[in-house]
């Protein structure tokens, strides 16, 4: 058998269609090497995944909870994709997501007598501006003196960790156990409809609402721009400390809204829990990076994406508790989906085209 | 056949090329039978302007490039670079213009890095000895233990002469060796380039310009242009005069009509202006000049001498560190890149892939000057719609050649290119045009559309600042033109009263001819 001769070849501009299709592709590779661990395992690899889906998706079992969660991935997903549209890694979505929760929880705890028409808009701001103040401060800082902004708003989440431990545990938000905070009045809690939190359609409606932001916008067109160029950008009059804040301060409040949506949204929450909780729905914004790369930063795309990682995290669980496999091997599914995604980047730069022999 | 320039003495021939010839795909002959030479204890200097095949040559003697025709000698013997190493093994050593040291490492790290004698442990003590011992005997004083990133451009460049002396280098090549140096640098690197020479090195320094370095150093020069040696003189037959004349040539490549023009008010007037470059050096040195509606003032000059600085304080993208700008009477020195734009002040940049976005459709790359116009953008939305229609127009008229006006600019060629961006500034542009070497890298047909262009604006009453390399393009274009030279406008030479002899000794340094 002769082995085809094979050439690499620059891709000068990738396509929309080239880029779905190359994203479809990396996803059905981390299925396929997944399966190997699965095997490996001792597990039938369809089975599993069938008990993902099904897990996740049965209205009885995990599907409330895949839809909250799934729309928590896609507002942090928004709050990450935003800022990168300019070229700002934005690894603090978990920092501002918890500055958020301090303006949610302090306005309900300060204000809890008002109704609910009143309250919940008021948490919802107050979450956002605190989120957008903290997200701007990177922006800013990056912008104006050149400083790392991976560096900086991983420090930033660091110290917003602590600000709420320090308010949690002995402090004045302090619950019945030592170690949660008061629980959220019942009319600071988010408004259903069926069992989904209102939150969720918004969440929706602000993947559109960036995409048109995105698009048709003159804001819009300034961030893609100088995401594209920074120096055509600055020919063209646009002034890249406005536009480094803007994202910034965007992409902080829609993270903080998350913590509204993740705490108020979902009734077996309604409070700040032990520090290892709300730490890892800290940790849980991280996906966020994966989603909005999987879906090459496009706000519409990320709906999908969110739902097919949310339910894949809710639905791994069952790996472990259904099947009896080793513990984390749900996150090993997620590792391998990232891996395989970043490999396949390669065809956005390349792609291998048969070289025809002469004769 | 390594270590062939062992034991070389004074006067011998060190090197010779016969013949060079390199061509570029594209048809481009950057080499066209260049001989050269170079004995011990020789300065040989190649002059030549930017794309005279100077780097070219330069890569090919270090081995970099191979030739396509020709043979290069050392010491009589044929010998052939398949790369660098093995000229690095013959005992020819290069000094980049931009250094290739490691900044956190120590000098003497720098110069024993990639040495072949240099083991896993290396000696240090032993390396120190032979390193002192070089300095002792070319005279160099430079601190073996400090770290790189602490020195100097200066003193960087004597490490990188070190490196390639330690590694048994005979023949040094230069490439713009005093572009980066301050003054007092230079004059440094000067004196100990003469002791270099005084021993059995041999010398080869590329320079572009500052003539009057290159006279005072070499002892044989070869000039270059357009590929081709145009002529070899020794240091005592060579003037300021006769080097730039053979090094910018007396022929003209073609005419465009200048049209009569009466000129109207002063739109721009430039006054003691001055500007740090990148590198935080003060690069353009005070600076005054006015324009009038409907001129062309021209300014001549070799890149990096302060004329960049200009075109990007009077756009706004560059803050002035002192002096004072004004635009139809009204002071702008401090205004932003948008309001100038919004005046009607367009900028045109020296490069092409940075001004334009690839990725982006010739819509959205038109659209980069309309997005803060009112008739283009309102409550914060874009009308694309309008903006298509404005494109498609634009584009029709300055014949970018294009599938569609949705086509992606990273697919244009340079003329395109440059096309689109002309149609996207000069329609904007009411009453000054700031054009930063809008021809270069561009072919004839393109050039001469651009050039045209122009033109045409100057008939239609605009102010134009043309900066250009090219020397008959300013005198071509110009009403009035402005020799550049280390930040300083050497004069103000009406076009009718040009010579370009003496324009180009301007702009390599000559003092002004006036009173």
């Amino acid at each position: 058998m002769r082995l085809p001769r094979l050439k690499l070849e620059r891709v000068l501009v990738l396509t929309g269609r080239d880029a779905v299709k190359i994203s479809a592709a990396s996803i059905i590779v981390a299925f396929v090497i997944f399966s190997i661990f699965l095997l490996l395992e001792g597990a039938d690899a369809i089975e599993a995944y069938r008990n993902i889906f099904s897990f996740a998706f049965n209205p009885r079992l995990g599907l409330v909870t895949t839809i909250h969660r799934s729309m928590f991935l896609l507002l942090v997903t928004l709050a990450f994709i935003l800022p990168l549209k300019t070229g700002f890694w934005n690894v603090g979505v978990q920092g501002q997501f918890y500055l958020g929760t301090v303006g949610a929880f302090a306005v309900a705890y300060a204000l809890g007598n008002l109704p609910a028409g009143v309250l919940i808009p008021l948490m919802m701001v107050a979450a956002s501006l605190f989120g957008a103040g903290y997200g701007a401060i990177a922006g800013f800082l990056k912008e104006k003196w050149g400083v790392n902004e991976v560096v900086l708003t991983i420090m930033l989440n660091n110290i917003a960790f602590w600000l709420i431990y320090c308010l949690v545990i002995g402090g004045p938000w302090m619950g019945i156990s030592e170690s949660e905070s008061r629980s959220l009045p019942a009319s600071a809690m988010a408004p259903t409809i069926g069992k989904i939190p209102f939150t969720v359609p918004l969440a929706i409606a602000l993947s559109v609402i960036f995409y048109f932001l995105l698009t048709k916008s003159s804001i819009g067109y300034q961030i893609r721009c100088y995401g594209s160029n920074p120096s055509a950008a600055k020919y063209a009059g646009m002034n890249p400390l406005k536009l480094l804040i803007f994202v910034t301060a965007i992409g902080g409040a829609i993270a903080g809204l998350s913590a509204y949506h993740m705490w108020a949204g979902d009734p077996s929450f309604g409070r700040i829990p032990r520090p290892e909780g709300y730490m890892g729905i800290g940790d849980f914004t991280f996906w966020g990076i994966i989603v909005g790369l999987v879906c090459l930063l496009n706000p519409i795309a990320a709906i999908p994406a969110s739902i097919f990682i949310g339910s894949l995290r809710e639905g791994g669980a069952i790996l472990v508790r259904r099947l009896g496999l080793t513990f984390g091997l749900d996150n090993v599914f997620v590792g391998i989906l990232f891996l395989t995604f970043v490999a396949f980047q390669f065809f956005h730069r390349y792609k291998i085209i048969r070289v025809k022999k002469r004769r | 056949m390594s270590g062939l320039l062992e034991g070389v003495r004074r006067g011998e021939t060190v090197l010779e090329a016969r013949g060079i010839t390199k061509r570029f795909p594209g048809g481009v002959i950057a080499n066209d039978h260049i001989d050269f030479e170079v004995k011990a204890g020789e300065v040989h200097a190649v002059l030549g302007e930017n794309g005279a095949g100077k780097t070219t040559l330069m890569n090919i003697l270090f081995g970099i490039l191979q030739p396509d025709e020709g043979e290069i000698y050392i010491r009589g013997r044929r010998v052939e670079f398949k790369s660098p190493l093995d000229a690095i093994k013959l005992g020819i050593g290069m000094v980049h213009q931009h250094r290739k040291l490691i900044p956190a490492h120590t000098v003497l790290e720098n110069i024993i890095l990639g040495h072949p004698r240099t083991e896993k442990i290396p000696n240090m003590k032993r390396a120190e000895g032979e390193v002192k011992e070089l300095c002792r005997k070319y005279g160099f004083e430079i601190d073996l233990n400090a770290r790189v990133w602490q020195l100097s451009a200066g003193e960087q460049q004597l490490v990188e002469i070190l490196k390639a002396l330690y590694r048994g280098a005979k023949l040094l090549i230069f490439d713009e060796p005093t572009s980066v140096l301050t003054p007092l640098e230079t004059e440094e690197f000067l004196k100990s380039l003469r002791t270099m020479a005084t021993s059995e090195l041999a010398i080869i320094p590329f320079i572009t310009h500052k003539l009057p370095e290159v006279l005072r150093v070499s002892d044989r020069i070869t000039i270059l242009r357009r590929g081709k040696v145009v002529k070899r003189l020794k240091r005592e037959e060579a003037t300021m005069e006769a080097l730039a004349e053979y090094m910018v040539g007396r022929e003209v490549l073609f005419r465009v009509k200048k049209p009569e023009v009466k000129m109207g008010e002063e739109v721009l007037r430039v006054e003691n202006l001055s500007a740090l470059s990148d590198r935080g050096i003060l690069a353009l040195k005070g600076v005054s000049f006015s324009i009038r509606e409907g001129e062309i003032f021209g300014i001549a000059g070799v890149s990096g001498n302060g004329q960049h600085e200009l075109a990007e304080v009077l756009a706004g993208l560059r803050k002035a560190e002192g002096g004072r700008i004004v635009f139809q009477g009204r002071d702008i020195t401090r205004a932003s890149v948008l309001e100038r734009l919004k005046m009607g002040i367009g900028y045109i940049p020296p490069e092409r892939v940075e001004a334009s976005i690839g990725g982006f459709s010739l819509v959205e790359n038109i659209a980069m000057n309309l997005w803060y116009e009112e008739e283009f953008s309102k409550r914060g939305l874009l009308n694309y719609r309008k903006i298509r229609e404005y494109a498609e127009k634009v584009i029709s008229e300055f014949d970018v050649v294009a599938p569609s006006v949705e086509a992606k600019a990273a697919h244009l060629s340079g003329g395109n290119l440059q096309k689109l961006i002309l149609a996207r500034i000069i329609p904007r542009t009411m009453r000054l045009l700031i054009a930063n070497l809008p021809t270069h890298g561009l072919d004839v047909s393109a050039t001469e559309f651009v050039r045209n262009e122009l033109m045409a604006c100057k008939k239609e009453g605009m102010g134009i600042l043309l900066i250009s390399e090219d020397l008959d393009e300013v005198l071509q274009m110009s009403d009035r033109i402005a020799p550049i030279y280390e930040g300083r406008f050497v004069s103000i030479v009406p076009a009718e009263k040009a010579r370009k002899e003496s324009i180009g000794a301007m702009m390599a340094g000559a003092p002004s001819e006036e009173p």
